[in-house]
């Protein structure tokens, strides 16, 4: 494991990152509140008027077509349009419906959620407002992680406030509307983020995916039509009613408008959390915010374990979906991992394989059995017993996984191996074909360089 | 009150598929809106709730599937039931995915083949288990051995014996020429020593002889049927074709056995000498048996000189079975090979095996070249007849021949021998005699196709051997000079053997097979007896009017050979090593014909038998992780010998291999036997136990590559709420969860006390109850075990027997509704001895008394 890394996610999951500033230029959208929050228990001016402007002056399916308009995208990682999800959601011929926020934030030293639902709760919470009135639904939960405990009461804060004030709650005496916001907080492993799971796990069931279709849209929590979005998509809806779906639309990229919340770390000189327009690159927000790397940038992580790894030399690459996508990333869950030239990519590759393979529930055959047979391939190069043929048999494999896969763990697990390969092919070689690490991290090999 | 009693009706087969089909098809409403559909390029009918999987099994099309249970919603799990709709990049999952009005699905593409191979693989790679075990594996004929040591262990040799000729008619010849691949390969051997599992045939086969010696019959593996009318000519008596007419015998035809030589034998007589295999008190006595049969035998007959093909057939035989043999000796093609005192080997042994004096070979000094059995038999005869020296001469290394373990016994006897030389000329004196033999000393090179180092001549290394005289003994290939007369149709092959399909054994010529070393090229007795069985199955399914090719597939699935894992360590703590045969000394046996090895005392024969540890799979025959496994080749396709260019793949060629699970056996309940190294995680037992049976036994232990689907905390099943219904056992798609084998006496039903609640019918895993507009008690008796459990109890695992299971999957669904049934998936193919057993399920006794006082006569509803 490259040291380095390790202590930054370690660092990461316990101490509360600061937000760094963001480029000038940029738009703040998701933390357009959060200034004016930072002071305990301050209520921003704007909360809740975009919640009452939709209820008093918009239909549900007004705001559906100003969310469609808007262009809004999940930020979880799926980059599904956000109103087409409701729209599906809503066209459903059932009386209850659910919203679903999913603030559990898997990653293993993430807190890009957390610190948004500490620093603008209102925004979480009037998001998930406006998308119950949207698909009307008269219950939402927003779930949190166990270890979230700020966060979490900050969400109760607001949501008993509003409650109090007859805003939401059972007898909204405000909007005429009743509508119960619970916040719950779960334990679990990785695979819990993945949506069908935060379901099953929400219903006391054991973390397994389904099948989808049907999506969750259709059948989700105790089996009503249910939204599931992230946090962070649900803090722009705010922002997009009280501005309008064009001024939206109009934030950085066409094809991805919108800002989303980034979590830097690893080899830069301030890690931290920014809020960037998609359309920015990473070189930007490394650059800026992240006051660059320390030593020689060798590669970045994007999204974490499930994401990919880019080269040093794609780092205009922009944050939006397509353009990561083609260069084998996945924004996923917005953190950008720098790695210097200490880390072994082969090594890390392994490791959050088999930390994938290790946090998957073990339901499908291929995530199951294949998962931990990718993890023994990569671990077999860091020791030097590599098979000829290995390469390809990765590969193999991988492609059967992702064609076969029933959730988003099992179609991301190979990703690690199959971007690390991808571009950083003369390292896999060293390993495989000289049994060298260049790194000089992978010891077993050393050792058996000195022995001979 | 009692005339409102329904009729006890017999049900028929028919019936009780039809009751199946009730209690076991998906419930839909039928009136749910119709829909066209296309799977496979076949326009189907769906219906709206049914998914693709549903559509795909109500007409035929099997989706391959280990995880679905047809009475739940698609669990997801295995991701076998994949399939490719039109306008989808990633396939979906057909159990869990709607059909929909005009989709266009298909089932099997090179895609999704490979998808599923790739899962099996997985799944292998982590299943710690087998089916058949390791020996058996690689016996060639695939005899039970387990099956055969248990009898032993018990001291019931006659029926140690009739267990061996389900697949070998000879368990005293084998037991003493045969190569026992097996042992190589016993699990035993991680332990301390491999079984003998050679020795102990033969004795279990030397007590049948004993037995027919005081005026037993010699005991048969399965009833013979009834005549068929048919007549079957088998040329050539050697081990091929003598087992081909043993079992055409069986299966009830005539069958006439042809013989060049004035006797039986072939190989067997001529080719092996005495001391190995005793001619009249083995290997007369044990042919015995087939003559017991009714088959006749023709002396001194051969084929293209007294008879030919053509006569065979105008005489009226339904088939011939060619089974010649190999006797043309190879040449070496070196200068001098024609000289005086270069003997053909087989020519030498011929008169040699029989005990008599070769003319002229006492004193001699003798050379062997070759390192195959014939090398070694010409070596040790030579020494017993009085050879002055004898050296036996190898191109390879010794551990490269294929009669490497009788080495040390004829070094012991007094011969010497070289490797790695090869003769480059044969000296002569003028007269034209042999003086010596000139070798070049051979390099080993890379390996060949076979896997040995190859033999490369090193230049200026060449040595002189003075001897009188030479015998060669490279190899044998068969004659084939009678092709050209009367037996147009027959060719031979572009490597010098008879043409002949490997499965079907059919020639060019219909009616006309052949078998054995002729096909093959000479390899040893038990490939040869093999090749003689599977050539009879063939030609009785081609007697009765079967479709060749129909049973090339079912040959594939009759007799597989899959193989999983590399052989998972067993440590036992008790060590118990093995009972090695005792031999004369090499000083007295290499004088003497009288066959050296002394053979085990019953007590020791019974000790070492019960060394076994008994490695069968209960589940072999419904397993649906075998039978898929055989299906997108994840396992050894067939049971050929390599030779035969069939077996595909060996279990070194899983993809993938690594760390594996080795859990501990539950065999704590009453019922229901656990062995969870077997589970695949399908989630079946766990879905069924908690959605139909209610009683929540089983679920998901752990997370992730140790996901294990057990009773909670992984406890006995006796400390689970577990109503013993055996639903589990039945959806289990291996033999993770077994019923265990039993016999019932009877149930009594207290019908005063039943308040009918209905479970019992719910419960019951063989619908031996059910609920119809009166609640009707089915009167079974259990007096008899039935017939699934009388198989489970390992009686018969080496055949394949389907059950209620695969009959309600759908075979039988589709048979009752008289659709066509691809033909992949007709059963194996069974011995017609076996075959009839299966009509005794669901057998209700005749006139079945009805309990006392009147039976209730509500309507039950459910």
């Amino acid at each position: 494991m490259c040291r380095r890394a390790a202590r930054h996610e370690r660092a990461g999951s316990s101490v509360s990152l600061p937000i760094l500033p963001a480029a000038r230029e940029w738009p703040s959208v998701l933390l357009a509140t959060a200034a004016a929050e930072s002071q305990e228990a301050a209520v921003p001016a704007e909360a809740w008027e975009a919640y009452r402007h939709a209820v008093r002056s918009l239909t549900p399916d007004a705001v559906i077509s100003l969310i469609s308009e808007s262009g809004l995208r999940g930020r979880g990682g799926g980059g599904f349009s956000t109103g087409a999800k409701w729209r599906h959601c809503a066209s459903q011929p059932v009386q209850q419906r659910t919203i679903v926020a999913n603030g559990f934030e898997a990653d293993p030293g993430a807190q890009v959620d957390r610190t948004l639902m500490e620093s603008a709760p209102h925004a979480v919470v009037e998001g998930v407002a406006i998308a119950a009135w949207a698909v009307r639904a008269d219950s939402a939960v927003i779930v949190v992680r166990a270890s979230a405990t700020t966060a979490a009461s900050r969400l109760r804060e607001v949501i008993a406030a509003a409650e109090a004030q007859g805003t939401i709650g059972p007898e909204a005496s405000e909007t005429g509307r009743p509508l119960r916001i619970e916040v719950r907080q779960l334990a679990g492993s990785f695979v819990v983020g993945e949506e069908t799971v935060l379901l099953r796990a929400l219903e006391g069931r054991r973390a397994e995916p389904d099948q989808r279709p049907p999506y969750p849209s259709e059948r989700g929590l105790w089996d009503t039509p249910t939204v599931v979005n992230n946090v962070k998509t649900l803090a722009a809806v705010p922002w997009i009613v009280r501005h309008g779906a064009g001024a939206f639309a109009s934030l950085g990229d066409r094809e991805a408008p919108g800002t989303t919340l980034l979590q830097l770390g690893g080899a830069v000189r301030r890690p931290g959390i920014v809020e960037a327009p998609l359309s920015a690159t990473i070189r930007e927000v490394l650059d800026g915010p992240g006051g660059f790397v320390q030593g020689k940038l060798k590669a970045v992580l994007v999204g974490g374990p499930t994401g990919g790894f880019l080269p040093a030399d794609a780092l205009d690459t922009p944050l939006g979906y397509g353009a990561l996508a083609e260069a084998g990333a996945l924004a996923g869950s917005g953190t950008l991992l720098a790695l210097d030239t200490s880390t072994c990519l082969v090594d890390l590759a392994s490791l959050m394989t088999r930390y994938l393979g290790d946090q998957a529930c073990g339901k499908t055959i291929p995530c199951r059995i294949g998962t931990r047979r990718l993890a023994e391939l990569g671990g077999a190069m860091c020791s030097g017993h590599v098979r000829p043929g290995d390469r390809g048999l990765i590969g193999d494999l991988a492609s059967d996984i992702r064609d076969a896969a029933l959730c988003r763990l099992e179609a991301g697990a190979p990703n690690p191996l199959i971007s690390g390969m991808r571009h950083f092919a003369a390292e896999f070689d060293e390993h495989i074909e000289r049994g060298r690490c260049p790194a000089g991290v992978c010891q077993p090999i050393a050792l058996a360089a000195v022995a001979r | 009150m009692t005339d409102t009693l329904p009729q006890i009706r017999q049900p028929g087969v028919d019936e009780a598929a039809e009751r199946l089909l009730t209690t076991q098809a998906p419930q839909r409403r039928l009136s749910s809106p119709a829909f066209s559909i296309e799977i496979d390029g076949r326009t189907l009918t769906g219906r709206a709730g049914q998914t693709i999987l549903e559509v795909c099994r109500d007409n035929g099309i099997e989706v391959p599937t280990l995880c679905y249970e047809p009475k739940l919603p698609g669990f997801g799990a295995c991701r076998m039931c994949v399939v490719e709709v039109d306008g989808e990049d990633a396939p979906p999952i057909s159990c869990s995915r709607a059909a929909e009005p005009d989709m266009v699905v298909r089932t099997q593409t090179p895609r999704l083949r490979q998808i599923r191979q790739t899962n099996l693989e997985l799944i292998f790679s982590d299943h710690n288990a087998y089916c058949l075990p390791p020996c058996q594996n690689k016996c060639p004929s695939h005899i039970d051995i387990p099956g055969f040591l248990k009898a032993n262990t018990e001291g019931d040799f006659t029926e140690s014996a009739r267990i061996f000729k389900r697949t070998i008619p000879f368990p005293s010849i084998l037991g003493r020429v045969c190569p026992a691949p097996c042992e190589e390969h016993c699990r035993r051997d991680e332990v301390e020593e491999a079984i003998a599992i050679r020795d102990s045939h033969r004795y279990a086969g030397d007590q049948v002889l004993k037995a027919q010696a005081a005026g037993a019959r010699p005991p048969r593996p399965f009833d013979q049927q009834p005549a068929t009318g048919r007549r079957v000519a088998v040329i050539g008596s050697g081990p091929a074709g003598m087992s081909a007419a043993y079992y055409l015998a069986l299966d009830g035809h005539a069958v006439t056995v042809f013989e060049r030589d004035p006797e039986p034998g072939g190989m067997l007589r001529y080719g092996i000498p005495q001391y190995r295999l005793p001619k009249v008190e083995v290997l007369e006595a044990e042919y015995e048996a087939v003559w017991d049969l009714g088959v006749r035998l023709v002396v001194d007959a051969e084929l293209g000189r007294d008879f030919t093909v053509d006569d065979l057939q105008n005489e009226g035989y339904d088939a011939v079975l060619v089974a010649i043999g190999c006797y043309d000796t190879n040449e070496l093609g070196i200068p001098g090979e024609d000289a005086d005192g270069v003997i053909d080997g087989l020519e030498y042994l011929r008169i040699a095996t029989l005990g008599l004096p070769y003319p002229g070979h006492a004193g001699t000094r003798v050379v062997v070249i070759g390192g195959g059995f014939t090398s070694m038999d010409c070596s040790r005869t030579s020494i017993r007849q009085g050879c002055s020296e004898v050296t036996l001469v190898y191109r390879r290394d010794m551990k490269d021949m294929p009669a490497a373990n009788e080495v040390h016994e004829m070094l012991e006897e007094g011969a010497r021998a070289i490797f790695q030389a090869s003769p480059t000329r044969i000296l002569t004196d003028p007269a034209g005699k042999v003086t010596g033999v000139e070798f070049q000393r051979m390099a080993l090179g890379e390996p060949d196709a076979s896997g040995r180092r190859r033999p490369e001549p090193m230049a200026g290394t060449e040595f002189v051997i003075d001897c009188d005289r030479v015998l060669l003994a490279i190899g044998q290939a068969p004659d084939l000079g009678w092709l050209g007369r009367g037996a147009d149709g027959v060719r031979a092959s572009s490597r010098g053997r008879l043409e002949a399909d490997a499965v079907t054994f059919g020639t060019g010529r219909a009616g006309v097979f052949g078998t054995g070393d002729v096909r093959t090229g000479a390899a040893t007795v038990v490939e040869a007896v093999a090749e003689g069985r599977r050539a009879s199955y063939a030609i009785d399914a081609w007697l009765q009017g079967q479709d060749l090719e129909a049973i090339r597939t079912r040959q594939i699935l009759a007799e597989p050979q899959p193989e999983f894992l590399s052989i998972v360590p067993y440590t036992a703590e008790v060590k118990e090593p093995r009972i090695r045969l005792r031999a004369m000394a090499p000083e007295e046996r290499n004088r003497s014909y009288v066959e050296y090895e002394i053979p085990y005392t019953q007590t020791e024969a019974m000790r070492e038998s019960a060394r076994c540890l008994q490695c069968t799979c209960e589940a072999i025959g419904y397993c649906d992780l075998r039978r898929q496994g055989i299906e997108y080749g994840t396992t050894l396709r067939s049971l050929e010998p390599s030779r035969t260019g069939l077996s595909s793949r060996s279990v070194a060629e899983n993809r993938f291999t690594g760390t594996n699970h080795d859990y501990i056996r539950d065999d704590s309940h009453a019922f229901i036997l656990r062995e969870p190294s077997r589970c695949i995680d399908c989630g079946r037992c766990a879905n069924v136990c908690k959605e139909v049976v209610g009683a929540a036994c089983y679920d998901f232990m752990r997370t992730g590559f140790d996901t294990l689907v057990t009773t909670p905390l992984d406890m006995s099943l006796n400390t689970t709420p577990c109503v013993s219904c055996g639903r589990c056992a039945e959806t289990c798609p291996t033999g993770a969860l077994m019923p265990k084998p039993r016999v019932l006496e009877k149930y009594e039903v207290d019908e005063s006390r039943c308040i009918l609640c209905g479970i019992c019918v719910d419960a019951c895993p063989y619908d031996a109850l059910r609920c119809g507009p009166d609640f009707e008690l089915a009167h079974d008796s259990r007096e008899e075990p039935m017939i699934d459990l009388l198989a489970i109890s390992a009686m018969d695992r080496d055949t394949e027997i389907s059950y209620v299971r695969r009959e309600r999957d759908w075979l039988a669904r589709a048979q009752a509704d008289g659709r066509d049934v691809p033909r992949q998936r007709l059963l194996p193919m069974l011995p017609a001895s076996l075959a009839g057993n299966g009509a005794a399920h669901g057998r209700q006794r005749e006139g079945a008394a009805r309990s006392a006082g009147p039976g209730p006569t509500h309507a039950h509803h459910r």
